[in-house]
């Protein structure tokens, strides 16, 4: 594989203003991720410490492995929801090793609300114990939750994807052989008891951890009964009498203590042999991503740049170079595993539809894990285009792109517009993970396009009324619709609806996509096949 | 086999004719006979080259040397079969690859330009691209006008080689 050459020109006048609105960007990405991490009212801050806990990103850290890297998911998850009070949707989910095992870790945040679950909380640990069913990862739960968010219960308790999922993931879990462990530092009120019920394994911490379906005053009120924490779930009674729970600890630090030594009983199951060489930094310095990626979503830019900053060597095998060039294809490193790379260098045509399609097959094929790296605007539309079936040929893409059995990979790194966002494997196409740049805008369509679009039915609808076209009315209807537009298409909005698996800085691209790679690797492939294609 | 090496940015075609008793090669099709001598002992090398002597250092890496000759640096590069197929040929003339509209004219008839300078930036798609110089020449021709449309493979602008001198 040779290096990629690259042509950016560090000295540039456009280099230097790209990277001062993107290093601008990531400053303003980092102090969000800051402040939904550590910022949090002193009185609940307090309250904790009375309580004698960790707080729990302390809890975590004692957790891992010494020196080895967690990749947190979602971190910015609800930031533009319920006002801003649910920082990363009060619940913390990441990869990390325990005991020398990669393990999926998911913690409830007891300093919002008592650590309730929102409904964007429930999504997240959903989204979660996917993670960890998709990839064969063991879960650590780590307990302390007052239960659901009861003011918003419909939109959290009933449907497929809400509370109930929680626990039927459990089950699958257990019964796919993938172990789980729950570390019961709080409460576990309600449903949330079920989470150590249904875990192989628990450990719950004398004095502060309780688990029970309903808390001393739901029992009052409901049978007149007066009973304590400790009396109707606390540690002694769940370990010595229930058999709710497995063991008793003394403090936080001893639980974790017993939960790591568990965790080291865990048989290892066996990894596919997934190519791989030695790892070796990219040539090219991946900050230069900052100068690369424009100041404004409409300029175009070669991805093979990005590429050269992303993997081993910055060496990349290019496929069909010459062929439907607005959709580059190749083999590549990233840490050392093989991987097949499609990036989008403009609008997606016929023939680079039916590249990326033929490309798929060939990573299915070879054992292959996918990396899409999208920035597209959809694929090509007009009357030449339809004659030679630009739809089927997308569909093409998407049938081979769905049916892929290798795991797939995405990472958007600025637009993801109308249909391009199928075929480039999107949220709904069952990628392992997604990952988005600080710059990401994700629509249906952009928004100066919906402002035009509902302007000119707005001035139709006027006209057709009888009325003259009220010009400021429309100037108005045209500045909302774009705001609105705007808000939504923001890569916080997206993530803050959990479109995606966490917002990067775009220099920890490569890192990100090693830990994905890595615990992807866990789970078998399945049996190749596709559906019919339409030549 | 042809081996193509890259000098600084000039492509030059090497053929080894013979390797014995001396080094035959073909270097743009002009023969050339190299005798290796000793190494000088202080990490530069002596050749000569249709009988006069050269000495040089180099520093090699995975994709090609660095070589240090006459007290000038040369950038050495192979370039291989799959790179070369993407470089292209020397087109005259700037084509539009879809249509679209023109958002900036950046050169005018008569300006000199180099292969890979933009000549003008469309839009398509609410994507924004620059269309560069296919080759080195001179502006001989601009049919795009801001603002205006186009079709598929409209003739943006036209280039002619510039006079050599």
């Amino acid at each position: 594989m040779s290096r990629l050459q690259s042509s950016i020109n560090t000295a540039s006048a456009d280099f230097r203003r790209n990277e001062a609105h993107n290093r601008r960007l990531v400053a303003e990405f980092k102090a969000k991720q800051e402040a939904a991490r550590h910022a949090r009212p002193q009185r609940d801050l307090d309250r904790l410490a009375r309580q004698q806990k960790m707080p729990q990103r302390k809890r975590i850290e004692i957790l891992l492995d010494p020196g080895t890297p967690f990749l947190e998911l979602s971190s910015l998850a609800a930031n533009m929801a319920y006002g801003g009070e649910s920082p990363s949707a009060s619940s913390i989910v990441g990869i990390g090793m325990v005991s020398g095992r990669e393990v999926m870790i998911r913690a409830d945040d007891p300093t919002v609300k008592g650590g309730a679950w929102y409904p964007l909380t429930v999504k997240k640990i959903v989204r979660a114990l996917d993670i960890a069913m998709e990839n064969r990862l063991p879960v650590v739960h780590l307990c302390d939750s007052a239960g659901g968010f009861l003011q918003l219960q419909s939109e959290l308790f009933p449907d497929r994807y809400m509370g109930g999922r929680i626990f039927r993931n459990q089950s699958m879990l257990s019964k796919m052989g993938v172990k789980q462990l729950a570390l019961v530092f709080g409460h576990c009120t309600a449903g949330g008891a079920y989470i150590p019920g249904l875990s192989d394994y628990s450990v719950i911490v004398r004095g502060t951890g309780a688990v029970f379906l309903g808390g001393p005053p739901l029992v009052k009120a409901a049978t007149g009964e007066d009973v304590t924490v400790e009396e109707l779930g606390g540690a002694e009674m769940h370990t010595s009498v229930s058999g709710t729970c497995d063991y008793p600890a003394d403090s936080e630090e001893h639980a974790i203590e017993i939960g790591r030594d568990i965790v080291s009983q865990w048989d290892r199951l066996p990894r596919w042999e997934a190519q791989r060489e030695a790892p070796e930094e990219p040539f090219y310095d991946p900050a230069e991503i900052y100068g690369i990626v424009p100041d404004a979503i409409k300029k175009a830019f070669d991805m093979r740049e990005i590429i050269a900053r992303i993997v081993d060597g910055s060496r990349f095998h290019e496929y069909k170079p010459n062929y439907g060039t607005t959709l580059v294809c190749g083999f590549a490193n990233i840490w050392g595993f093989k991987v097949g790379i499609l990036a989008n260098n403009g609008v997606l045509f016929n023939d680079s539809s039916i590249k990326g399609a033929h490309f798929i097959e060939l990573c299915n094929q070879n054992n292959t894990p996918l990396v899409f790296l999208q920035n597209i605007t959809g694929y090509m539309v007009g009357r030449e285009y339809e004659r030679r079936g630009i739809t089927k040929d997308g569909a093409k893409m998407i049938m081979a792109q769905s049916c892929s059995r290798v795991p797939k990979f995405t990472v958007m790194c600025n637009g993801s517009f109308g249909a391009g966002n199928y075929g480039m494997c999107g949220r709904a196409f069952d990628g392992r993970f997604l990952f988005s740049w600080p710059n990401h805008q994700i629509g249906v369509m952009g928004g100066d396009q919906a402002a035009n679009t509902l302007a000119e039915v707005k001035a139709n609808q006027m006209k057709r009324n009888g009325g003259a076209v009220d010009k400021g009315e429309i100037d108005r209807l045209w500045d909302e619709t774009r705001k609105a537009y705007q808000e939504q298409l923001s890569a916080y909005y997206s993530t803050s609806e959990l479109w995606d698996d966490g917002i990067i800085d775009p220099l920890d691209t490569r890192n990100a996509l090693g830990v994905a790679i890595s615990a992807s690797l866990n789970a078998p492939l399945g049996p190749p096949g596709y559906g019919v294609f339409r030549f | 086999m042809v081996l193509k090496l890259d000098l600084d940015g000039t492509v030059h075609h090497v053929t080894i004719l013979a390797r014995r008793p001396h080094l035959v090669l073909s270097v743009d099709g002009r023969r050339h006979v190299v005798e290796a001598l000793d190494e000088a002992g202080d990490g530069s090398r002596r050749l000569t080259v249709d009988g006069a002597p050269v000495s040089f250092a180099r520093a090699g890496s995975a994709d090609g040397a660095i070589i240090r000759l006459d007290g000038r640096s040369f950038a050495l590069r192979r370039r291989d079969a799959a790179e070369a197929s993407a470089a292209g040929g020397g087109a005259n003339v700037v084509r539009a690859p879809m249509p679209g509209t023109v958002i900036v004219v950046h050169k005018r008839v008569g300006d000199s330009v180099q292969r890979g300078e933009t000549i003008v930036t469309i839009e398509s798609m609410k994507l924004q691209m620059k269309l560069d110089a296919p080759r080195d020449g001179e502006i001989a021709e601009i049919a795009a006008r801001e603002g205006e449309g186009f079709d598929k493979d409209a003739v943006l602008a036209r280039l002619v080689a510039t006079a050599e001198g």
